[in-house]
């Protein structure tokens, strides 16, 4: 009983951390204070879903940062820049730069995808280089069961 | 809280010889200090800055490789630190995962170390979760033949399983009778995974490392796929059968695998409390096992499988005796050197015990590791820093022992690496205690005592 009981709350964080369409953000050793949270608003269409051209839902991010500190700070980096990538890292989408407050970024058409926030020297860099400031996962990528251990489960309270 | 009574329940009918060692009483938890006379503390590193410093250890054995592997848990990373100077480890090496501040999950868990001709290689297994790189990866393999020369140390290989993401939880490697060097490892499905390390380590097609599956007869469905938490394979010279004692979260299972391409299923035990089996480590000739299940105030149960590895019964479900370090909390993992027993036994750090009698187990002694507050384990999520306010699960985690001057290395989650010696354990080899000369150590070299040799050693591969 207690078990079903616990494995029940262990669902709690996920819903309230990463809704159908909100991604949280977390923050890295660079950046201790800042955070954040982002959501997928589905990119401008005719249609009123888009999608491109072979059937992937395509979205645009709602960024929502605080306590980014300048990026001048860590280095030697100009703004913050939103990237797409996929969960094996392979490949990178650079999405738009990011403020403190709200900024909307896109488009992304990945399944499954890592949200990354990085500084950077260039507000358009063509690849990612500096450090990771924030990151989370789109909702879709916790759609896989993990349920093999107890600590794995953060079921312990 | 009906799991907690069935436990205490099976604790006190199915056991009642022994438990805490009768007459002793249970310390304050914050007069949990220092340890006791026959226990001797030689070295301590703390590893990492973080609350949460390592899961398991692993200990070279080759009297020439004074090398202990120490896993970094939600660090993600391993450490190799050269014990040659056991008042002051010395830490040589350091490998993280590629970009951790992306990662999520419990990271790096488990070691082993395994030898091919004349190569010594480590296999670190991880534990990343949904939505975090790395999902699929179940070990990450280096090339250790060179140390103490870090820069020789190389990734020769990284095993994924993208069946079932979320790694391998446990490994276990093992020189089976005929020849080979296997790779057996937890996942997040119905069955261990068994691979050829040969195979592994030479490269080529990762779809040719897998050579075997052992189904898990006992799952526990309330907690994800049914898979294995645990298990110990080891050779029965009696019987001429290499065997694997897994738990299965919700029981235990006893197969032969002398071809582990077709695993035999010889017994079971399955009880009452058998909630989170976990861990199932046998006496040297089979006859006995001790075995954890994963939640507070559960004993080390001890029990005796003759009837089962006779063929006598298909499955026991009476252990002949239990032992705990403290009733309030939780021991953990731990290495059976007959008759002495070395447990990682979380808030209650190293603990000692000692089965010559085994309906009387009698503790030996102890040190204790982790100093920390009483039920402020590891729980919660990455996003509160694992951080739990009624978890036990904190403090020692792995224990490992040299078989040939019989140094004791121990693995704190909260306070590190740990190095120890016991009064009077000089060492272990089985024929001094009257048992075949098998535990967790492997001959690398020449295979399991008492197998025939096979024809042909399938895995040196000219190394």
């Amino acid at each position: 009983m207690r078990i079903v009981a616990l494995i029940a709350l262990s669902a709690v964080p996920l819903l309230v951390a990463a809704g159908p369409y909100d991604i949280a953000l977390f923050a890295t050793p660079k950046a201790p204070s800042a955070h954040g949270s982002a959501r997928l608003v589905y990119a401008a269409s005719p249609f009123g879903v888009a999608v491109t051209a072979d059937g992937r839902a395509q979205y645009d991010i709602q960024v929502t940062a605080a306590e980014l500190p300048e990026a001048s700070s860590l280095g030697a980096f100009k703004a913050y820049v939103a990237w797409a990538a996929t969960p094996d890292l392979s490949t990178w989408v650079r999405l738009g730069t990011i403020r403190n407050g709200t900024s909307i970024v896109g488009h992304v058409d990945l399944n499954k995808f890592l949200l990354v926030i990085t500084a950077e020297a260039d507000s358009a860099p063509p690849r990612h280089a500096g450090p990771t400031v924030l990151h989370g996962t789109s909702p879709s990528g916790w759609l896989q069961s993990f349920l093999n251990h107890p600590m794995f489960r953060g079921i312990t309270g | 809280m009906r799991r907690l009574i069935l436990g205490v329940a099976t604790f006190a009918f199915a056991a009642p010889a022994v438990a805490q060692d009768p007459g002793m009483s249970v310390p304050a938890f914050d007069a949990k200090r220092g340890g006791s006379e026959k226990v001797h503390m030689l070295g301590h590193v703390p590893g990492h800055q973080g609350p949460w410093k390592a899961a398991d250890v692993e200990m070279e054995q080759d009297p020439s490789r004074p090398y202990v592997y120490l896993c970094g848990f939600t660090n993600f990373d391993v450490q190799i630190y050269d014990v040659r100077d056991q008042s002051s480890p010395k830490k040589i090496y350091d490998w993280t995962i590629e970009n951790p501040e992306l990662h999520r999950g419990i990271g790096a868990m488990d070691g082993k170390y395994f030898k091919i001709g004349n190569r010594y290689y480590y296999a670190q297994s991880y534990q990343f979760m949904q939505g975090s790189p790395d999902a699929d990866l179940g070990a990450v393999v280096f090339d250790v033949t060179g140390l103490p020369d870090p820069s020789k140390v190389k990734v020769v290989a990284r095993i994924r399983y993208p069946q079932a993401p979320g790694g391998f939880h446990n490994t276990f490697a093992y020189k089976h009778s005929d020849g080979r060097a296997l790779y057996f490892a937890t996942v997040n499905q119905q069955k261990a995974l068994v691979y050829d390390l040969a195979k592994v380590v030479s490269g080529g097609d990762p779809s040719s490392w897998l050579v075997g599956e052992v189904p898990n007869p006992t799952p526990f469905k309330q907690i994800g796929a049914g898979g294995y938490h645990d298990f110990y394979v080891g050779y029965d010279p009696a019987t001429h059968q290499d065997k694997f004692y897994g738990a299965g979260l919700g029981g235990y299972s006893v197969w032969d695998v002398t071809k582990p391409e077709a695993p035999k299923q010889l017994f079971t035990i399955t009880s009452l409390g058998m909630d989170i089996a976990h861990t199932f480590t046998p006496s040297p000739d089979g006859r006995y096992a001790v075995t954890e299940t994963e939640y507070q105030y559960t004993p080390l149960r001890i029990w005796d499988l003759q009837a089962g590895q006779t063929g006598k019964t298909q499955n026991i479900d009476l252990p002949i005796s239990a032992w705990t370090a403290d009733w309030r909390d939780l021991s953990h993992n731990h290495e059976v050197r007959w008759p002495y027993v070395f447990v990682s036994a979380y808030e209650d750090g190293l603990q000692v015990f000692d089965l010559t009698d085994p309906k009387n187990p009698k503790t030996v002694g102890h040190w204790f590791t982790c100093e920390c507050q009483h039920e402020h384990g590891f729980g919660g999520t990455p996003d509160n820093g694992w951080q739990s306010t009624t978890s036990v699960e904190q403090g020692a985690f792995g224990v490992d022992v040299r078989n040939y001057d019989g140094l004791v290395v121990l693995s704190d989650m909260r306070t590190g690496l740990w190095l120890f010696r016991v009064d009077g354990f000089k060492g272990w080899n089985g024929r001094d205690h009257g048992m075949p000369n098998i535990s967790s150590v492997q001959d690398w070299d020449h295979g399991p005592e008492g197998a025939q040799k096979p024809a042909t050693t399938t895995n040196d591969h000219g190394r």
